[in-house]
């Protein structure tokens, strides 16, 4: 079964906290912030760290490495911008740094893919102003 | 107030539901006082000043705000909240604290909604942030079908025995004059529907409707002598997963199995002694995961369990005698309270559990927060 990703996302809206993580995904580089007082990665981006409401954080670059924690198929279109891309797949992939993202998987043939498998971040320029990661198989690797 | 030794901590008295559906020409908030008018109605009372007490839920749109219902009513309750999410556990149990601190004597708690007729199309996914639309990740339907991909893939759960939920319910919708979704549903036909978010097919994920529902709360000592035979709260019980995906298998919701823990032992009841549960159904999901958690099954045999028509009518434990939002209405999980009344009052007709006097309902706001309430009747 063929299962393509999306082509043609809208940009997300304009946001502070979040702005370096767009800014370093064209630069096709992974990050979220770590806290400088605990170390703990936190992801959706925010000015506290959960772990101890610590502020200070640098936008650490990660490995990209992961595994997919679950895959879904999207057959019917929610938002109109995705109806020309079904049917397409979302996966919610676990960051070997904690952190868990959704995503989509880069692969032609969706049953090629098993929930575990090792997957490694891509990234795609759908855009002059969006980049987004997604995540391809990773053969040999262990989740 | 004694139910076999148990304590009550609350009695309902009133129940009230509009029609379902798409209910043109009427405001959320109209929805909402023509609920609240059936339910005094049934309580039998008829000075609606005896109503001190007011807790509204917040509706698409922005309505159902105490301070815009208030007006419409014509009353100045010595009391009143607007909780933000509905699944009406939430506002029972609140109505329970203001019971039990002595804010008020006797309280309406109401929500109506006019979504459907109002356009809401739901895009967005809960507690997702927009991290994951340029993804496509959009609905609730999305993190179900990966939770349930999931399932799949830890316990070896099939489709079959997902569809037996959707199956289940749309056979107990049938007997329920209120209930939207009719039409018979085999689980051939289950199987043969398509999919909206694979593995999750078009039975498996609720539609929305507009409609209105509204509970009248007492203690138990009010409770006595009234039109109708008082439906005892005996246990609730509330957990929330606020960190959402910072938690270890968020999706999965491992934090209710805590609910379950507190809420037997707030009534004093065991999984046993529970005659009908019912279950809010956003997607059929969630039944197959509550009923792990709860404990009526091991984890990960929900579908095992599911197996043998368990949970219809007649089974060993009916589940969603309405139909539950799959097949009777949205409605945010308010209808499965009502319909848990009326079961305990045994005015249920032909999809009546016989000898029904204890009664379950587990909800949960998302991925969020989880509640449940056991009522009791005295027999």
């Amino acid at each position: 079964m063929t299962v393509p990703h999306p082509a043609q996302p809208e940009p997300p809206p304009a946001d502070p906290q979040s702005e370096p993580f767009w800014t370093n995904l064209r630069a096709h580089r992974l990050t979220m912030q770590r806290c400088e007082e605990c170390q703990y990665v936190r992801w959706p981006p925010a000015r506290h760290c959960p772990q101890c409401l610590a502020t200070r954080a640098v936008w650490a670059e990660l490995s990209g490495r992961g595994s997919v924690w679950s895959i879904a198929v999207y057959e019917h279109a929610y938002a109109p911008e995705f109806a020309s891309s079904l049917p397409y797949n979302v996966a919610l992939v676990e960051l070997a740094e904690g952190p868990m993202l959704i995503s989509n998987l880069v692969i032609d043939d969706i049953t090629a893919i098993r929930i575990g498998d090792a997957v490694t971040a891509v990234f795609d320029d759908v855009s002059a102003d969006l980049s987004l990661v997604r995540f391809a198989p990773a053969p040999g690797e262990v989740a | 107030m004694t139910l076999s030794g148990r304590r009550s901590r609350a009695a309902i008295i009133g129940v009230g539901t509009t029609e379902q559906g798409t209910l043109t020409g009427r405001s959320a908030n109209e929805i909402a006082v023509d609920a609240l008018a059936l339910a005094l109605t049934d309580a039998g009372i008829a000075n609606k000043s005896d109503i001190d007490g007011l807790i509204t839920c917040r509706s698409f749109g922005g309505y159902g705000v105490d301070t815009q219902i208030g007006p419409m009513i014509g009353l100045n309750p010595v009391y009143s909240a607007t909780l933000d999410y509905g699944t009406c556990n939430f506002s029972l149990h609140l109505a329970l604290m203001a019971l039990e601190a002595g804010l008020a004597s006797t309280i309406a708690i109401m929500y109506g909604t006019n979504q459907r007729s109002a356009g809401n199309r739901f895009r967005a996914t809960p507690g997702a942030e927009d991290y994951g639309a340029p993804y496509g990740f959009f609905n609730v339907a999305g993190p179900a079908a990966l939770a349930f991909a999931r399932h799949q893939h830890l316990f070896g759960t099939t489709e079959r025995q997902l569809g037996e939920i959707a199956v289940a319910f749309r056979q107990n919708a049938r007997l329920n004059p209120l209930a939207i979704f009719t039409k018979e549903l085999s689980i051939e036909d289950y199987l043969a529907s398509r999919y909206i978010v694979r593995p999750l097919r078009r039975p498996d994920i609720c539609m929305i409707s507009d409609g209105g529902a509204c509970l009248i709360l007492t203690t138990a000592e009010r409770a006595r002598d009234r039109a109708q035979r008082p439906v005892h709260v005996v246990g609730a019980a509330q957990q929330t997963g606020l960190r959402n995906y910072q938690n270890a298998d968020q999706l999965m919701r491992p934090w209710i199995a805590s609910v379950a823990d507190r809420v037997y032992a707030d009534a004093g009841l065991s999984r046993a002694d529970i005659d009908v549960l019912y279950i809010q159904d956003p997607t059929s999901i969630w039944v197959l995961q509550m009923l792990e958690w709860y404990g009526f099954c091991p984890v990960g045999e929900g579908g095992r369990f599911l197996e043998g028509g368990r949970i219809a009518l007649g089974g060993e434990l009916p589940v969603n005698t309405n139909g539950g939002q799959l097949a009777e209405a949205y409605m945010w999980g308010w209808l499965h309270l009502c319909e848990a009344v009326r079961q305990l009052r045994g005015s249920c007709g032909d999809r009546q559990v016989p000898g029904a006097t204890v009664a379950q309902y587990c909800s949960t706001m998302g991925f969020l927060k989880a509640a449940s309430s056991i009522l009791a009747v005295d027999r």
